[in-house]
């Protein structure tokens, strides 16, 4: 009796396997092309933190205040203070620097900043042979943040 | 041809001839970077010892340089596939030594993303399972629900896997009323149409039974005597679920079954998880139904200094007891932290499950203790 059930066990193991996977055969495929078709990001999603350019003046939103710089957990922004020829702090950054080998993506940057300067992109090919090319500085992340979305949301809501 | 130390491969033991050999640390079915020592008499298994550190990532050591608020994305990267879990455990211990009192909302959906969480980690789980097994299909199947349960997560936290969305004192945004009607989709299709699925193409499928039932066993003895917790200890007959033992983010409110096997084969430990699968999602319609309004981030100063004393969080996370072992001093930074892993205590388990079976029996055993190596290592 026992080989008979197993006899049964295994049939019916095959044909309820291949109706699964014969009614699959009919359904659209749901997998992309990847590098051909791109699927959209969520809105919300996130990447790394770019700097944000005022609409009006065309100068960055950064006032070098440095926030930022402190809440980043593995410490991968650097900022330097723009000074004048008598010493004087001026209100933007000098060098602003972020070493996205380093980046997290844990937005606590964004959330720190009060100046809505800084934005995380939804650029994600950002990939390169050279480490040195990942230390991107702030003419490239201000970039960056031109060819991305305004994303400063997420789950819809402004945050 | 050398397998540890300048071992010789090939070593005389009782006038057999045995063999030493690696398995990994690059083998696809030893799900990252495990290194299997295993000594074989042709092809049964006489020992192995489990080698780790590959993925050692200095968690607890950097995390006492760091203020409280970056640990929590921090965490995320030990167990990758329960992150929300990872994140949870690290704010509870926070969040009680700080004198933090959560948003009642942002409490709901804390334990609505776990289970979310636990029921993506398992379908993971399934694949994989079935991939260690030699049966591929089953691993697309379970892919074509963990990319729109991951996409839910994206749409809601921003990230697909390492979410950074648990704050100190709630969470980092609240969600769309669309949202909710995606998640009852998905719970709707996972329930009516994947569920069915999975069970049919892999868990009563005949060869996947002779595989896994009988294959890898345990005790429950064993399994606690190793401190083993989750569905590995539960497969054993073990009812020891932290949701129900020790209650955390107020899981005595929902109404829910802790599934639990009778053998402690491998069999017994996948059928745990795809009945766990069913239970999540109970307790996230629960969720849904309850779901209070309000805001979900407490205010907190940014620069937080718990008071200096000690607590140890534990939630259940998708693959057993994760624990959170924090002292403070008072500080900004935490004095120590200590990170129970499930996965650590389970790998020890492997000699006991896998010896003197076959090669194919050990491949079994590794798998259904769905081990992550990032947690392991930390």
């Amino acid at each position: 009796m026992a080989l008979w059930d197993r006899v049964w066990q295994t049939g019916k193991s095959m044909v309820v396997g291949h109706a699964i996977t014969m009614r699959e055969m009919l359904h659209k495929p749901v997998t992309v092309r990847y590098p051909e078709e791109k699927p959209p990001f969520e809105r919300g999603s996130r990447s790394v933190p770019v700097l944000k350019v005022n609409e009006e003046s065309g100068r960055l939103n950064c006032v070098s205040c440095g926030l930022c710089e402190r809440a980043c957990p593995p410490s991968c922004i650097e900022i330097t203070q723009a000074m004048d020829e008598k010493g004087r702090k001026k209100p933007w950054p000098e060098t602003f620097q972020l070493d996205l080998s380093h980046c997290m993506v844990c937005n606590l940057c964004v959330e720190a900043c009060p100046f809505d300067a800084l934005e995380m992109a939804d650029v994600v090919e950002l990939g390169s042979y050279q480490v040195q090319d990942l230390i991107l500085q702030k003419g490239q992340l201000a970039e960056i943040w031109k060819t991305s979305r305004a994303l400063r949301v997420a789950g819809g809501e402004r945050l | 041809m050398e397998a540890q130390g300048g071992a010789p491969a090939v070593v005389e033991r009782d006038g057999r001839r045995l063999m030493k050999i690696n398995m990994g640390p690059q083998h696809p079915s030893t799900h990252g970077v495990l290194r299997l020592i295993v000594t074989l008499d042709g092809e049964v298994v006489v020992g192995v010892e489990p080698d780790i550190g590959f993925l050692h990532r200095n968690f607890e050591k950097i995390v006492e340089g760091w203020s409280y608020p970056g640990i929590v994305p921090f965490s995320d990267r030990n167990d990758y596939l329960g992150a929300i879990t990872n994140e949870v455990a690290v704010c509870l211990a926070i969040e009680r030594l700080a004198q933090i009192e959560v948003p009642p909302r942002a409490v709901y959906l804390r334990v609505l993303f776990c289970e979310l969480q636990r029921i993506l980690s398992h379908i993971l789980f399934y694949g994989t399972f079935g991939l260690d097994l030699g049966a591929f299909s089953p691993f697309m199947y379970a892919f074509r629900e963990r990319e729109w349960g991951y996409t839910l997560m994206e749409k809601a936290t921003g990230a697909r896997m390492l979410y950074a969305y648990n704050r100190i004192g709630g969470l980092r945004n609240d969600l769309p009323d669309e949202w909710f009607a995606d998640l009852e989709k998905f719970l709707v299709f996972m329930e009516r149409q994947a569920w069915p699925e999975y069970m049919g193409l892999l868990i009563e499928n005949e060869i996947f039974r002779e595989r896994t039932i009988g294959v890898g066993k345990l005790t429950p003895e064993q399994a606690i005597a190793w401190g083993a917790s989750g569905p590995v200890l539960r497969s054993t007959g073990v009812a020891w679920d932290l949701r129900k033992a020790a209650p955390y983010l107020g899981y005595e409110r929902f109404e829910f079954d802790v599934p639990v096997g009778k053998n402690g084969d491998t069999y017994d430990s996948a059928m745990v998880r795809m009945l766990e699968i069913k239970e999540s999602i109970r307790i996230i319609r629960q969720v849904l139904k309850m779901l209070p309004d309000g805001p979900v981030l407490a205010r907190v100063r940014p620069n937080l200094r718990p008071r200096a004393g000690e607590y140890y969080s534990r939630v259940e996370s998708p693959r057993g007891e994760v624990g959170v072992y924090l002292v403070s001093d008072g500080s900004a930074r935490p004095y120590r932290l200590k990170w129970r892993a499930p996965s650590f205590c389970h790998l020890q388990l492997v000699p006991a499950m896998g010896g003197g079976g076959k090669v194919a029996d050990l491949i079994a055993a590794v798998g259904s203790l769905d081990v992550i190596m990032g947690e392991v290592d930390r």
